[in-house]
């Protein structure tokens, strides 16, 4: 982040080789749509360029920043909510990812144990998780989409996410 | 709320997005005045960023890269654009003594330049075009490599084989990640600089038949080395290893050990 505060665009590059992989596929996950997810991928690189000054490491790591506002971008486009225009890339979201995801390696095996983790659970537990992830529903819009009574939604989600913290960090 | 939540999943449920109304409020309004609580969300909205792994890899297309590029040198550029250069040179008229000399001398003038124009801006676009061809098979070259590692993450059969340091060689670290059935191996280590005259290299070795070369690197001084090897489908690796060798590589490990690791 220091190379590219002083305008290098090799730095930008690089940081864009080890996470646009990343972040395409939650893009594309939540969205469905190659082309938005694209569109939202390159505006949050662009944005990450013009306010890497504003980078505070110490509120976070770079790629659980890029994560967070990745999934937030696609939710509030799938969700047809325009974000504020001018809205800043690092808004005041402390993020602390337990593990450096800089390697593409390290990625792989992390997304083996996320996968087994969310094959592990539950199928309404999993189906939970994932409508509030991907497309990012409240536990009212869950209960309604599904037809399961609020009160089975919320401890559903609440106990996936537990075993899903369990599972993830052992 | 005016205490602490009294569940750690309150954490995980306000940063996935779930909770609403007054559960939603208290939690957003205590975290704004409480550090610690404000520690326990970022932890939490770290640990979900990770569900993001839960999506199957896609590989952006190289398209996207090249425009984030082009906006960032634009927008270095002040975003404007340079100024047109005009291809019809200025000319100036001169006086004739003929009347047929004054029309004719100024258009075969006019009917030169303009074939100079259309030869200059012809040749022009030959050269963007073929510019352009290169540009489209370099960015197809890239999207097929990036499918191809978007697999090889994705493939369930992938194994990821740590390669550690032996005693007395160059000091470092790196993983292999290798499909035998699609044949696809991606290194990623980091290595101290090799001497000049050697460089390192790869091997895999099968269960049965001699080490097969998998790639010869050179290590930068402090940046990650990673490569795709393609290799013949359906190799089962004993073990993977890495050698220093005379600059080039050599058909068979003539060195040192410099780093190993057991395939199982």
């Amino acid at each position: 982040m220091a190379r590219m505060v002083q305008r290098d665009e090799a730095a930008l590059e690089a940081l864009y080789d080890r996470y646009a992989g990343l972040l395409s596929s939650v893009l594309n996950r939540i969205l469905r749509d190659t082309q938005a997810a694209e569109e939202i991928l390159q505006d949050i690189f662009f944005q990450l360029w013009r306010t890497a000054s504003q980078f505070d490491a110490s509120r976070g790591c770079l790629p659980g920043w890029l994560m967070v506002i990745a999934r937030n971008r696609a939710i509030s486009r799938l969700r047809h909510h325009n974000p504020a225009a001018g809205e800043e890339l690092f808004e005041n979201t402390l993020v602390l990812l337990p593990m450096s995801l800089e390697s593409a390696i390290t990625q792989k095996e992390l997304m083996g144990r996320v996968k087994v983790a969310m094959e592990a659970l539950p199928k309404e537990q999993r189906a939970a998780v994932e409508l509030a992830y991907f497309e990012g529903l409240t536990h009212s819009e869950i209960a309604e989409r599904t037809g399961d009574p609020l009160g089975t939604v919320k401890t559903r989600l609440r106990t996936a996410l537990e075993t899903l913290k369990r599972a993830m960090h052992p | 709320m005016n205490g602490h939540p009294t569940r750690e999943q309150d954490f995980d449920l306000y940063a996935l997005g779930a909770l609403e109304g007054d559960e939603k409020a208290a939690i957003g309004n205590h975290v704004a005045t409480c550090a610690s609580c404000a520690e326990k969300l970022a932890d939490a909205r770290g640990r979900l960023a990770l569900l993001a792994l839960a999506a199957p890899a896609v590989a952006p297309s190289p398209s996207v890269r090249a425009r984030l590029m082009n906006q960032v040198r634009s927008e270095k550029q002040g975003g404007a654009l340079a100024p047109a250069v005009s291809l019809v040179p200025e000319t100036t008229g001169g006086i004739f003594g003929r009347w047929w000399a004054a029309v004719l001398v100024p258009v075969g003038f006019a009917l030169a330049l303009a074939s100079f124009v259309l030869w200059t801006q012809n040749r022009r676009l030959d050269q963007q075009l073929a510019v352009l061809h290169e540009d489209m098979q370099r960015e197809q070259q890239q999207l097929q490599s990036a499918r191809e590692v978007a697999d090889l993450i994705n493939a369930r059969d992938t194994v990821i084989v740590p390669l550690a340091a032996q005693p007395g060689m160059p000091k470092g670290s790196a993983h292999v990640m290798y499909n035998a059935k699609m044949g696809m191996l991606m290194y990623e280590g980091q290595l101290e600089p090799n001497p000049a005259n050697k460089s390192y290299q790869l091997w895999i070795v099968p269960t049965q038949g001699n080490p097969i070369s998998a790639g010869v690197f050179n290590a930068a001084s402090t940046e990650t080395d990673h490569f795709l090897m393609k290799l013949p489908p359906g190799i089962a690796p004993k073990a993977f290893a890495v050698t220093l060798e005379p600059a080039g590589g050599r058909p068979a490990p003539t060195g040192p050990m410099v780093l190993v690791g057991a395939a199982s």
